[in-house]
């Protein structure tokens, strides 16, 4: 086997113009749409959790703090262990890689959702309660909308997070680009881990453009200030 | 004619209903801090009125009590005969506008949007609110241009403009401004406080401002209450009164050391004191204009033009080297830095006479022509 650069960038693209690899069970689209269901399901689950948490913290003002080094120490926790955790404790299947990746999903969305609605000024939740809005009237028609850029930068944050650390699930037997890592690793096929690695940081790149450009449409165009 | 009557009745009976009244009203937060202290008081319907006094007296406190931002610890706040406490809140705030320093304004709304926000909470036909705020935009003096912005699009003083627009969107009763023209340069200040005056004028809304500018007060007030230190009423009156019979050294030393200053600036000219002066056209001769001087026994004459504007003021000095068959045209002729309208007040007239030549200042009419003179000799009369 031979392990130079031009050798492997070589057999990289070869690898890849087989269409053989791209079809099938274990092929790239297969394998590519299985991670983009990790991520997917993992980023919805977390935000479902964590922006009703932030967003809720941020509105009444209180217990922000505690929510944040919660979630801090959260971060801290690595993906792999609570994936072992959950899977001795479950066994096989997908919940334990779920698990760990919604786990990491929600700290960068609670910070950010509550950093967001605290950012809006005090004299503009002030006015909106002055005019006559209910506070569900001032959280969806100015605390929300103002707020919202920093909520997708959240979310957006979590999702590149989750794209590439949903390779973890071919660890415990599933699928996903991981495969071809775990795979190529185990039978020190190093074409076959590139094209992981490489496969996985274009979904993780292309998750950050499109939530970036998700982040700029939920803008409200009086917030750009371009 | 009855019609008119009539309509005026009810303007009036509808203005009463929007009094404020004040009964012992008294303000403690949980840390023990008292901002307003059994305070009594009662804001007539349809005037403005001006809560002055130093940071920290409770004026803020008292305003935002009105419109239930914050709410009391004891007495009741009556508008008209309906206990604030007892209506909703949230209904309460939509038939009170709110103008505050830094407009507030929704930043991701367009300014269209921003006006609107009273009359969409309370549900108007679309069709209804267009033609409000287009309505809205031109009272305040705004350009129709500036609707489809956004606020940091605006610079501070039309971005107090939207504000009030805003508070005035629903055609509220009443007007809650919290120091609404503190956060605009001097030059915008005076501007905006000449156009709320106007409207103010045309509106007749039962208005409560908030200013710590005892000179804003003064300008604006129908009535002033001055709140000292202990959140305490020092004297509820009207500007006039204030100045003339401050109740006591709190009050003296608030309205400040030039008060005697500041009546004059709430007195006008009175019409009798006008003295028709002596004036020549600026197309007579020099030789006429010695006459009519001698005739007066003045120390100088008034040059008008054509249309009868005052154009200088020629003195005894100079006719008198002058060759007298040359026109007065073509003299030099020491022109007035200011014109007295017939309507400026005192203080300005002062002001203008410690600097015009030959001790007399030219008085126009509207349009700019002379209506007479008024003298240092005469003011000062009238001061003692």
């Amino acid at each position: 086997m031979n392990d130079s650069l031009p050798a492997l960038l070589q057999g990289l693209i070869g690898w890849l113009a087989d269409p053989a690899h791209w079809q099938g069970s274990n092929g790239v689209l297969e394998r590519g749409l299985e991670h983009i269901f990790y991520m997917m399901v993992s980023t919805l689950i977390g935000a479902a959790i964590a922006l009703p948490i932030g967003i809720g913290l941020g509105h009444s003002g209180r217990g922000g703090l505690l929510a944040i080094n919660l979630t801090n120490i959260g971060r801290a926790v690595p993906s792999f262990g609570v994936i072992i955790f959950v899977f001795l404790l479950v066994g096989y299947g997908v919940i334990p890689v779920i698990v760990a990746l919604v786990a990491l999903a929600i700290p960068p969305m609670v910070t950010n959702s509550f950093v967001g609605m605290r950012g809006v000024d005090p004299a503009i939740r002030q006015a909106a309660t002055a005019v006559g809005m209910t506070p569900w009237q001032r959280l969806l028609q100015v605390e929300l909308p103002i707020a919202m850029p920093l909520i997708m930068a959240g979310v957006r944050t979590s999702a590149v997070q989750v794209m590439s650390t949903a390779t973890l699930a071919a660890y415990v037997g599933l699928g996903g680009l991981g495969r071809y890592l775990i795979d190529g690793l185990a039978v020190r096929d190093l074409v076959q881990v590139l094209v992981g690695a490489v496969l996985v940081a274009i979904l993780a790149v292309a998750t950050e453009l499109l939530f970036a450009g998700l982040q700029r449409l939920v803008t409200a165009r009086g917030l750009r200030h371009d | 004619m009855t019609t008119a009557a009539a309509r005026q009745r009810t303007q009036h009976a509808a203005q009463d209903s929007h009094a404020i009244v004040f009964d012992t009203v008294s303000k403690r937060y949980p840390d023990g801090t008292v901002a307003v202290e059994a305070l009594d008081l009662t804001l007539p319907a349809g005037e403005l009125t001006v809560l002055v006094g130093p940071s920290g007296c409770g004026k803020t406190t008292t305003l935002r009590m009105i419109n239930r931002l914050e709410t009391l610890s004891s007495g009741c706040i009556r508008i008209g005969d309906r206990d604030v406490m007892e209506s909703d809140a949230t209904q309460l705030r939509r038939h009170i506008g709110y103008v505050m320093q830094h407009s507030g304004l929704f930043p991701h709304q367009t300014i269209a949007d921003n006006i609107a926000t009273v009359p969409r909470l309370l549900k108007w036909p679309k069709s209804r609110i267009t033609a409000r705020v287009e309505e809205l935009v031109e009272l305040v003096g705004l350009d129709a241009g500036l609707i489809r912005r956004y606020p940091h699009q605006l610079s501070g003083g039309q971005q107090q403009r939207v504000g009030l627009a805003r508070a005035l969107a629903a055609d509220p009763p009443i007007l809650l401004m919290d120091e609404p023209f503190a956060a605009v340069d001097p030059i915008v200040r005076t501007h905006l406080q000449d156009e709320l005056l106007r409207l103010q004028a045309r509106m007749g809304k039962t208005i409560v401002l908030v200013t710590h500018d005892i000179d804003e007060a003064m300008k604006l007030g129908d009535r002033i209450a001055i709140f000292n230190q202990n959140g305490r009423i020092a004297q509820f009156d009207t500007p006039t009164r204030l100045l003339a019979a401050p109740a006591d050294e709190f009050v003296v030393d608030f309205i400040g050391a030039d008060r005697e200053l500041r009546r004059l600036a709430l007195q006008q000219l009175d019409p009798e004191e006008i003295d028709p002066g002596v004036h020549v056209a600026g197309s007579a001769t020099v030789g006429d204009a010695r006459t009519r001087l001698q005739q007066a026994g003045s120390s100088g004459v008034v040059v008008l033009d054509e249309a009868h504007r005052p154009l200088g003021w020629l003195d005894w000095e100079r006719l008198r080297q002058a060759d007298g068959l040359s026109r007065i045209e073509q003299l030099e002729l020491t022109p007035w830095r200011h014109r007295l309208h017939e309507r400026t007040n005192l203080r300005s007239a002062l002001n203008a006479l410690i600097s015009a030549p030959g001790d007399v200042m030219p008085v126009v009419d509207d349009d700019g022509r002379y209506l007479g003179v008024i003298s240092q000799v005469q003011l000062t009369r009238r001061l003692s």
